[in-house]
């Protein structure tokens, strides 16, 4: 089973629109399942027409403070040792702000009364949906305000695991999250391959350097897509010359600005869905090919 | 009071570096601003400012440094450690392993031997520079590194200590809604929330507009691309209007916004006159009413 993921240091450069389209059109050749690991802002599946659920679980990836008030009483030791700045004294009692607590345990260890504890927490939802095209859609769905959303990735990307075993799919199609901290390094983690969606922007370069680091660590290999390649001519072929000379990483497509590719978001279809004669439709048509030569190879 | 905007949006891409840029430039011109890049993950203010930048400090974080000839091997350290990066095999002295390890120093204070001392990492940068009259602090997560919050919580706290020479501080946030996002939006007194009119903006900026409800903060939504054609703005405003926020500003799509984006200078410094422009200098002029009422 191979793994594919779609990432970019930077936010709105087309991950989702490339990883659907490559979910749509791939699976024409072969059985494969698709993972939303953008777990802030879960869109992959709008891109794709919704789906018929299948299976959802709610994921305790991490665990917080509760003071018990019967037992506190206020003296603030607590509020001196948390690292996160996630403790308050109110009212003669302290009081965790749930936001900011990382569960690391430091309160249960200075309070004197026994008085605070470390449960384990819903941090997000799992489901497992069904789209029209018939393959499967694994959402990772972070609640508001936590961290740790690598592990809820890690869940997401295991209940993709199982599926495609069940289902006998042999591709797994990622969707990850904009930037390169914890869930990115989840969704990279275990990789076959990176596609790595960049637009030709000196903000978009800078943050496409640091994906190509992260990925090194993992030794994933990485190929590039420049999306918007059209937007700034001059500043779009430098790009693709330093990520060639000096990232090492080639190119795989070059996808122009259609608003056909708007279009096809706001009706909620894959571009080559809506039309399969736009000039965005031709680029993604040739950058599936390319990219199913890329996992050929590998 | 120095007055804390917070510039964010729920999805990538949306243009919240580009408003708080051009909010801090327009800004600048009335107030002493400061501009916190806390999108740790990948900070971009710099490359749209032209910044200079002279100092850099780092990100350090507690490690546990164990001595062998104190430690009686115990593993009472590896039990309280949460994220499982002290490894203990019976007898023998724990092994750490640095990538896990938060920093949090409950293993320090669990050792009842005293066999632990504080040692320290590198988890990522604070820069600080400056683009003509505006003052800027950028957060940057070492690559390879996880624990963005951490390095966001940092920045904070530093720009906290500062706050007094400031009429205004603007801190662009990273993408999200996860800690990182919420160390940075903590106690400012007004969120901006970028957004497009596509069913992705739109389905983004409900989950944010959720968190900041529910941090109570003060909440404006910004239309960026508000022309696009097939977009949902209809949808945009009745959101806004259901929830009784306040849509600050529609930016239309404008070429000539991109261009100054490519070569780093902020739009309302331009010469031309577009109507993004107008719209971002709009913007600005609502901001200013809120800093000096």
């Amino acid at each position: 089973m191979k793994e594919l993921v779609i990432a970019s240091g930077k936010g709105g450069t087309g991950k989702t629109t490339v990883a659907s389209s490559l979910a749509y059109l791939l699976n024409s050749r072969r059985k494969l399942i698709a993972v939303d690991a953008d777990v802030d802002a879960p869109d992959l599946l709008l891109a794709l027409g919704g789906g018929e659920l299948l299976e959802e679980r709610a994921i305790e990836a991490s665990e917080k403070a509760r003071v018990d008030s019967e037992l506190c009483d206020g003296c603030g030791a607590c509020v001196n040792a948390c690292p996160y700045g996630a403790m308050v004294v109110e009212g003669g009692k302290a009081k965790v702000y749930t936001y900011l607590c990382e569960g690391c345990g430091v309160c249960t260890l200075v309070c004197p009364k026994g008085a605070v504890k470390v449960e384990p927490y819903v941090t997000g939802m799992l489901t497992a949906q069904r789209t029209k095209h018939g393959f499967t859609v694994i959402t990772g769905r972070l609640k508001a305000g936590e961290h740790n959303s690598g592990k809820l990735v890690s869940a997401a990307k295991e209940m993709a695991r199982k599926r495609a075993e069940a289902e006998g799919a042999e591709l797994v199609i990622v969707d990850a999250a904009p930037g390169i901290g914890c869930p990115v390094i989840a969704s990279l983690s275990g990789a076959s391959y990176v596609v790595a969606v960049a637009e030709p922007t000196p903000t978009s370069r800078r943050n496409l350097m640091r994906l190509v680091e992260v990925a090194r660590h993992f030794n994933t290999p990485v190929g590039l897509v420049l999306n918007k390649a059209d937007l700034s001519g001059e500043y779009a072929r430098q790009m693709e010359e330093w990520a060639l000379l000096e990232l090492k990483i080639p190119l795989l497509a070059e996808l122009p600005v259609d608003y056909e590719a708007v279009r096809a978001l706001a009706e909620m279809k894959t571009p080559v869905e809506l039309n399969p004669k736009s000039k965005i439709s031709y680029a993604l048509t040739l950058l599936a090919d390319r990219v199913e030569e890329e996992l050929a190879r590998l | 009071m120095t007055f804390k905007l917070a510039v964010t949006g729920g999805k990538g891409g949306t243009g919240k570096t580009v408003v708080a840029v051009n909010l801090a430039a327009a800004l600048s011109s009335e107030f002493k601003v400061l501009l916190v890049d806390a999108d740790v993950d990948g900070p971009s203010t710099t490359a749209l400012l032209r910044a200079r930048m002279r100092h850099t400090e780092e990100v350090r974080i507690f490690k546990p440094v164990i001595d062998p000839s104190t430690c009686k091997a115990c593993g009472r350290c590896a039990e309280v450690c949460r994220e499982h990066a002290l490894a203990y095999a019976k007898g023998v002295t724990p092994i750490l392993f640095e990538e896990l390890c938060s920093g949090c120093k409950a293993c320090l204070l669990a050792c009842e031997y005293g066999a632990i001392r504080e040692g320290w990492r590198v988890l990522g940068y604070i820069h600080e520079g400056e683009a003509g009259s505006i003052q800027l602090r950028v957060g940057e997560l070492k690559p390879g590194e996880a624990r963005s919050p951490i390095v966001a919580r940092a920045l904070k706290v530093k720009v906290e200590r500062e706050l007094n020479g400031y009429d205004v501080v603007v801190i662009d946030t990273a993408p999200g809604i996860h800690n990182a996002v919420v160390q940075a939006l903590w106690g400012v007194d007004l969120a901006l929330a970028v957004t497009e009119p596509t069913p992705l903006g739109l389905h983004d900026l409900r989950i944010l507009l959720d968190l900041l409800d529910e941090l109570k903060i003060k909440a404006w939504v910004v239309l960026n691309k508000s022309d696009i054609p097939g977009g949902l703005r209809e949808e945009v405003v009745e959101e806004c209007r259901r929830r009784g926020l306040e849509l600050a500003v529609e930016i239309p799509y404008d070429q000539e916004l991109f261009e100054a984006y490519v070569r780093g200078e902020p739009l309302i410094e331009s010469r031309i006159e577009t109507p993004a422009q107008r719209a971002l200098l709009d913007l600005a002029l609502k901001v200013e009413r809120e800093v000096k009422p």
